[in-house]
């Protein structure tokens, strides 16, 4: 007794000289970097390669906590609004802004460069951003009003507290109006942690400490550096040899991670959902694939533990459109994903069945069915594509792989150009509304299937005003059943990778379930 | 001999007008140009906001009209902003210049350092084991691909030592800026040694077979001064041609060995703009390359003459 | 056969070259007979498993037999190195042999456009044109025998040259044969021996762009198991943790490259002494 409380003494010393040591401030992050990002203008962007880099130099209104392991509707903490309420109905949204706040040039952030940035992303104000990929997100806003410099006020058409979470992520930092936008590609300025110093193509991005943070005391650093290193096994190497303190996030596969921490077993590493999804695009206004049968049959030919077994080690998770629990929210649970057709376990049965089909439709194995299986020439499609090719095998389908640019890639789809295409795409918040706004939409851009049923459309817009989270995810779980079982896009596997760093490196909290987040950089120090 | 030099500056502007003739048109036969490139990272966009990209950078001119405009340009010293960076190309690419270069030249003087030697010994001692075996493994390294080498140089360096000498923009200490550069140059230098031992032996064994060594020899001069003083001068010829031929396929060997070594030189610089088809920045780099290997090889050309004297006369 | 023999006995290492060469082209030929497994088929349970009895040679990521994608390889590189040395040296001995009779203009012209391709390296010119073509097996040897013409052009240019001056195309012209009878039955056969000892002399180095070109993820695409290909990319990540991956790919480059090398070497000694270095 007496022992026992003796170490819980010592244990309690311990804990509290831990944190008296803690939280070091100064010297240098250094990061790998994948490759060399379009731009340094996040708005305009829509990849991990510029937000990983380039979030740490702004500040949302609001953020997805950042010591929570989820990014959740229910846990979105102020940034730059100080509060936020909904009136009206739940169609009006008024923040508060943060008094005092300066931009890194020096000028005072106020609510017109919050009214100014959304009327940019709503499409209002054109000519200043080059590209909006994200314009679909805020389709919503009816109007923007200031009301003095602190406070901002949002109209919605309709009540949508998903927009909650399209404000907290990576992807909408607040822009300053008086800075052009060709100048926020090539030299960002914010308002966050860290000072963008420079960017040299393909070689480095470096950011130093912004001393005049509003967050006291914040940041630790005094500088981020990322190297791109494009050759992943010179990457590896250059970890495991600790020239670097972080890799650059989900840069690792699943295996690489092991291989990783097998080589240097000191590092810390995290599987994380990357928010990207591998599914099958077919195209059915082309013959024969507009027969409902054979769209049927290639759908029981998929075998997704095969896909997540070879691509990642069984890590990879299997689900509908959305990310399937315990990383993602609104994904079926295990239970219900069994009454979801084509996800009952037994292949063999299944390809039995697939096989049954292409007979009745003539096919056999003297007559294969021959077709292009259409990727883009980059790894993560391409071993997709050549897995995909191998099952198709077993109905009969002899397929021979497409590779294609990636900018030839982008444009096929556009034009519905394909007849089989195997597609790996990234969603960057865990939310119905991005989800199914984005790729299921009669004539959205990004359908590329063209799939168009007016009934579930009506419930995509239930769902997205529905404010009692458990029923609206009762409502998505449908959803996504019928997305499913109509091969809308049939979705094979919802992939993960992994991040690593050196114990050295101290207070990095990554997000199960997205990488476009949590990479402020704020807290982190190190321990030199 | 002025006129000779004349005639070959004169060819020399011919054929580099050809280079960005040729160069500049395969570039537009591209499927695919920079504006989707941009959007492929976005994703699918607008097709307005694209237009409004192409119409930006000129892209919708006829070819002539953007030919005329990048060598105009490039008359008045400017080459145009990159696609990517929108910054001038001229400050993209200056910077990463010495860099390569510094890799190019370590490269060359470690082939010569170790070529020279090896071809020597090797003609001296032909035909014994030495001499099969420095040509077996200069066999070897001209089969060898680089970047494989690279990679297992990298792997090793990794195993056995624990430090990977790749580029560091600020390396702490003298021996990491030694190996950091030493290394790749090693790398990419031992093909074009083995070159250059192949080729000092053979002139070599040519010279030693020659009436004017025998007589020195006759006359009592000792055996190493024989060999070294009469026949190496006559391997510098070989080592000359051999720079003036390795100047393209160094080039070759850089890009792959900046990639695995991580090194941001102009040639692996060529490779992303390649990808990203940032025209202004791949014409221009391309034209670069191409001014660089006309030049050595006129430099290469001349020396020739100087050392030669047999060829002022051909000329 | 006593004349092969005996140049047998002079060039050892020619012989050894050979053999390389003849076992490369073999399993090429018959890859389909000879590789255990099927190249394509993926498995998941055999990803990145190391040498053993099933797998010789141990998997790749997908589970797929590397020895067997190397035997299918074999055909890709033979393909590339026939094709684009065939290609290249056969356009060039064509615009060689046009542009040293003919003289002229045409000379002229073949000689600049020559000059202007020689200032590239290969390397680089074969990026741009496969960047231009796209990724494919055709387009990969176009874009490697485009590099090769000008080279053998001028080789073959200087070798007619000297050939017109001789007696019997002298004669030959005296009494009275057209011109492209001249060019065809009796500068050509003199070209050839050149020639081959130059295409040889490539093989090896068409080999090796490929290799560079698919590392730079520009080659041959997938699902064709060049070895290039399967050097790059993924391959090379697991280095360390699956270093078959690497090493055997590689080691088959080098190796064939190392035949073409030796067999070259002893090939041009026989042929065409005067070309010896």
């Amino acid at each position: 007794m007496m022992r026992s409380r003796l170490w819980l003494t010592v244990a309690c010393l311990l804990a509290t000289m831990g944190t008296a040591m803690a939280q070091k401030k100064g010297g240098t992050l250094r990061v790998t970097h994948r490759d060399n990002p379009p731009s340094a203008s996040v708005l305009e962007e829509a990849t991990i390669s510029t937000i990983m880099p380039f979030m740490s130099v702004f500040n949302n209104l609001v953020v997805f906590d950042p010591a929570s392991k989820l990014n959740r509707l229910d846990r979105i903490v102020p940034d730059l609004a100080t509060s936020w309420a909904w009136s009206d109905g739940d169609r009006t949204l008024t923040f508060q802004l943060r008094d005092g706040v300066k931009w890194h040039d020096g000028k005072p952030f106020t609510s017109a460069d919050v009214k100014c940035t959304w009327d940019m992303l709503t499409g209002k104000v054109n000519g200043k951003l080059r590209k909006n990929p994200r314009k679909t997100w805020w389709f919503n806003i009816k109007d923007i009003v200031t009301n003095g410099d602190h406070e901002v006020i949002f109209h919605l058409n309709d009540p949508q507290p998903s927009i909650m979470a399209m404000f907290a992520g990576g992807f909408s930092p607040v822009y300053p109006c008086h800075v052009p936008a060709n100048e926020m590609r090539t030299h960002p300025i914010g308002t966050g942690p860290f000072k963008f110093a420079e960017f040299k193509q393909n070689e480095s991005i470096r950011l130093v400490r912004n001393p005049d943070y509003w967050k006291p005391g914040r940041p630790y650093l005094d500088a981020i550096e990322f190297t791109i290193i494009p050759n992943r096994s010179t990457m590896l190497l250059a970890m495991v040899a600790g020239k670097f303190d972080l890799t650059f996030t989900s840069d690792l596969t699943p295996e690489l991670t092991k291989s990783l921490q097998e080589q240097a077993p000191a590092t810390q590493c995290v599987l994380q959902s990357t928010g990207t999804q591998g599914n099958l695009l077919v195209n059915r206004d082309r013959a024969p694939f507009d027969n409902e049968q054979i769209r049927k049959a290639m759908v029981l030919a998929i075998d997704r533990k095969a896909f997540s077994d070879i691509l990642s080690r069984g890590t990879f998770e299997i689900g509908g459109a959305n990310l399937p629990p315990p990383e993602g929210f609104w994904g079926w649970s295990k239970e219900y994903m069994e009454t979801v057709p084509g996800y009952g376990g037994d292949v063999e049965k299944s390809r039995e069945e697939g096989r049954r089909i292409m007979k009745s439709l003539g096919y056999g194995p003297d007559n294969m069915m021959q077709l292009k299986v259409t990727t883009r020439n980059i790894p993560d499609y391409r071993d997709a594509a050549v897995i995909l090719i191998d099952h198709l095998k077993s109905i009969y389908i002899q397929g021979e792989l497409e590779p294609l640019d990636s900018s030839v890639w982008y444009a096929r789809l556009a034009r519905k150009d394909f007849s089989v295409a195997m597609n790996v795409q990234g969603t960057s918040i865990d939310d119905p509304d991005v989800q199914f706004f984005e790729n299921y939409l009669c004539g959205s851009e990004r359908n590329y299937t063209s799939y168009c049923n007016a009934d579930l459309e009506k419930l995509f817009h239930q769902q997205s005003q529905m404010k009692d989270i458990d029923a609206r995810r009762k409502l998505v779980w449908d959803i996504d059943k019928t997305l499913q079982a109509d091969g809308a896009r049939p979705v094979v596997f919802h992939a993960k990778a992994g991040t690593c760093w050196w114990p050295r490196v101290h207070g990095i909290n990554i997000a199960m379930n997205t990488i476009y987040n949590h990479w402020r950089f704020e807290d982190v120090w190190l321990d030199q | 001999m002025l006129d000779y030099i004349l005639r070959r500056i004169g060819l020399m502007v011919l054929t580099l007008f050809g280079v960005s003739v040729a160069i500049f048109l395969l570039l537009r036969i591209v499927p695919g140009n920079i504006a989707d490139i941009l959007f492929d990272s976005a994703g699918l966009v607008d097709p307005a906001e694209k237009q409004q990209i192409i119409t930006d950078l000129g892209l919708d001119q006829p070819l002539v009209t953007q030919y005329v405009h990048w060598i105009a340009g490039l008359a008045h010293g400017d080459l145009g902003y990159s696609y990517v960076s929108e910054k001038p190309v001229l400050d993209e690419v200056l910077p990463r210049i010495p860099i390569t270069a510094k890799l190019a030249g370590l490269a060359l003087l470690f082939a010569v350092c170790t070529g020279v030697p090896f071809g020597v010994i090797s003609a001296v001692r032909q035909n014994s084991w030495l001499d099969y075996v420095l040509r077996v493994i200069s066999l070897a390294a001209l089969s060898m691909p680089s970047f494989w080498l690279g990679l297992l140089v990298l792997m090793g360096f990794v195993n056995w030592f624990g430090i990977l000498p790749i580029y560091d923009k600020a390396p702490a200490t003298w021996g990491a800026a030694i190996l950091m550069f030493g290394v790749p140059a090693a790398t990419v230098g031992f093909r074009s040694s083995a070159l250059i031992m192949r080729l000092t032996r053979s002139s070599m064994l040519e010279v030693l077979r020659q009436d004017y060594v025998r007589t020195a020899r006759s006359k009592g001069l000792s055996e190493p001064a024989v060999t070294f003083i009469h026949a190496l001068r006559n391997a510098v010829l070989p080592v000359i041609t051999t720079i003036g031929i390795e100047t393209a396929f160094l080039f070759g060997g850089l890009i792959v060995t900046e990639t695995v070594f991580n090194i941001p030189g102009v040639a692996r610089f060529l490779v992303e703009a390649i990808r990203w088809r940032d025209y202004p920045m791949v014409q221009n780099l391309v034209m670069f390359i191409a001014i660089v290997v006309v030049l050595v090889n006129l430099i290469v050309d001349l020396a020739y003459m100087f050392v030669d004297p047999r060829i002022r006369l051909r000329a | 056969m006593s004349e092969v023999l005996y140049y047998a006995r002079r060039y050892p290492l020619g012989v050894i070259g050979a053999l390389i060469l003849i076992v490369f082209v073999l399993t090429a030929v018959f890859a389909g007979v000879v590789a255990p497994l099927d190249p394509l088929t993926t498995n998941p349970r055999a990803s990145l498993a190391p040498p053993s009895s099933t797998y010789l040679m141990g998997a790749d990521m997908m589970g797929r037999d590397v020895l067997s994608r190397m035997i299918h390889g074999a055909r890709i590189s033979l393909a590339v190195a026939l094709g684009a040395t065939c290609i290249g040296s056969g356009l060039g001995a064509m615009l060689g042999l046009a542009s040293g009779y003919l003289g002229g203009w045409f000379d002229l012209i073949v000689q600049r456009v020559a000059e202007i391709m020689q200032s590239l390296p290969l390397l680089v010119m074969a990026l741009v044109i496969t960047a231009s073509l796209g990724p494919s097996l055709t387009n990969t040897i176009i874009a490697i025998a485009i590099p090769l013409v000008p080279n053998v052009a001028r080789v073959i240019r200087a070798n007619v040259l000297s050939l017109r001056e001789l007696n019997y195309v002298e004669a030959a012209r005296a009494v009275g044969m057209s011109q492209a009878r001249i060019a065809l039955v009796h500068v050509f056969p003199n070209t050839l021996a050149p020639l081959i000892v130059l295409a040889t002399a490539q093989l090896g180095s068409t080999i090796l762009t490929e290799a560079s070109l698919s590392f730079l993820g520009l080659g041959v695409p997938e699902p064709y198991p060049s070895w290039g290909r399967m050097l790059s990319e993924s391959a090379a990540e697991y280095m360390r943790s699956a270093p078959w991956l690497v090493i055997f790919p590689g080691l088959a480059i080098s190796l064939v490259v190392f035949g073409t090398n030796l067999f070259g070497d002893a090939l041009r000694d026989i042929l065409d002494p005067r070309q010896g270095d």
